[in-house]
């Protein structure tokens, strides 16, 4: 004769198993829900984003009239051409050497070239490159007060000094802004502006866009170019001239 | 006998009552070790090959250099690609063999014991700590991104999550995120993949 009390544990474990069983499922579909409820709120978020930065005004990446994502308004030019017919576009490190060494030769192109061929530059500090960006401040804080070229040639020149080191430069970059004759209190306040460094990002951000990866970048008209030799970028520019 | 079962019935305990507690994910982690494992040696060895080739010819551009983001070649000859003195994927290629073949003997019925789970978890918490600090230095030191690289990313968080969690069982601090498993996953997912997102943005923006 089977014990009640048997029958009964029996069943309670039956009951119980049951109802573990309901649970299980019970959390399962909830783990499924809320995943899902997750990526689909990610996805909304992703979407209206993109939608916003598309047909929103004056999103930060939209391109205004008037300029291209190759020069925007704020883009400093060095010289411009009378008839804005070719231009020349360099995303530049002033902490890369390559730049350092293409820098006579760009000099050299536009004592040529005067007038007839408009010399754009852009930032792109690397970041790699330890004090790129503190030299990109230090130039756009002269900028801040129109001494762009100036600040842009004593950077340059004097790249060796600075260069390569891996210790903040602010002190040098100082001197040369004093040396320059700046407003120091204007400049000061400029190199350490946030909006000095959001400036250069957005010149980065829209080399990284064109498919800059490296420094220095030349476009011309439009188009990269990868001139090896002083001879070469003055064919292209010819080319351009005459096309 | 009767009795036995009696005592056997009334000794479990209720909150546990479906017998002896099973390890967890009894048919996804089998699946997901093999599959998974498989996927992860197959991108590890495409890796080895193109880093191979890039060795022999310095100007030789890996299949995956897509474009400036999407780039293996500039991604591949960084010193982060080989931390260990000799380049990654050889890391990938032995360990993702291993995940593969433990994947295929729980297929085939195996009952490891705990020290093998123990060590799988070992290999898999490096491999997924390892793969963070790639991807931190892929998106905020190198800059690019490397389409072989993301397919081992992709595939090391869920191994590393579901070993741990199935080694973690009977945890009281295990248990909610054994139950919420997926969506610990899908944050962790989409935290990855934002992060890419914002870091990229000004390329990804221009594409649509």
């Amino acid at each position: 004769m089977e014990s009640s009390e048997e029958r009964t544990a029996a069943r309670r474990s039956k009951v119980d198993a049951l109802r573990a069983e309901s649970r299980r499922q019970e959390v399962r579909r909830r783990n499924l829900a809320i995943t899902a409820t997750v990526v689909a709120a990610f996805v909304l978020v992703v979407g209206a984003v993109f939608v916003i930065g598309k047909v929103g005004p004056g999103g930060g990446e939209a391109v205004a009239a008037g300029e291209s994502r190759l020069v925007r308004a704020d883009s400093h030019r060095l010289q411009t051409a009378a008839d804005g017919k070719v231009t020349v576009v360099e995303f530049l490190d002033f902490e890369c050497e390559a730049c350092g060494a293409y820098f006579p030769m760009v000099e050299q192109l536009r004592a040529r070239y005067a007038g007839k061929v408009t010399f754009v530059t852009r930032y792109f500090p690397i970041a790699s490159h330890f004090n790129a960006e503190r030299a990109a401040r230090a130039v756009e804080a002269a900028a801040r007060q129109g001494r762009f070229e100036a600040m842009y040639r004593r950077m340059f020149e004097s790249q060796k000094e600075w260069g390569e080191k891996r210790i903040p430069a602010d002190e040098i970059f100082r001197g040369y802004a004093k040396a320059l004759g700046l407003d120091m209190a204007a400049w000061e306040k400029a190199y350490a502006d946030p909006a000095t460094l959001d400036r250069i990002r957005k010149d980065a951000a829209d080399g990284e866009a064109l498919g800059v990866q490296g420094t220095p970048t030349f476009f011309l008209n439009g188009k990269k170019i990868q001139p090896q030799s002083y001879d070469e970028f003055k064919a292209a520019i010819d080319a351009a001239l005459a096309g | 006998m009767r009795l036995s079962r009696a005592e056997a019935a009334a000794g479990l305990p209720a909150a546990a009552p479906a017998g002896p507690r099973e390890a967890p994910f009894p048919r996804l982690l089998p699946w997901l070790l093999t599959i998974g494992g498989a996927l992860g040696l197959l991108a590890a060895f495409v890796l080895a090959v193109e880093k191979i080739a890039l060795l022999r010819n310095p100007d030789y551009v890996p299949s995956c250099s897509i474009n400036p983001v999407l780039s293996c070649g500039s991604v591949m000859a960084t010193p982060q690609a080989e931390v260990f003195g000799f380049p990654n994927p050889l890391l990938g290629i032995a360990g993702f063999a291993m995940v593969t073949a433990a994947g295929a003997a729980l297929l085939a019925g195996a009952r490891p014991r705990r020290w093998f789970w123990l060590g799988l978890q070992a290999g898999l918490t490096f491999a997924v700590v390892f793969v963070h600090w790639l991807i931190y230095q892929s998106l905020y030191v190198i800059g690019a991104l490397c389409p072989y690289c993301m397919v081992v990313w992709a595939v090391t968080i869920p191994l590393f999550w579901y070993v741990t969690l199935r080694n973690l069982a009977g945890s009281r601090a295990a248990r909610p995120f054994a139950e919420y498993h997926s969506v610990v996953l899908a944050v962790w997912f989409l935290a990855v993949i934002g992060l890419i997102g914002v870091r990229f943005w000004p390329y990804w923006s221009t594409l649509i």
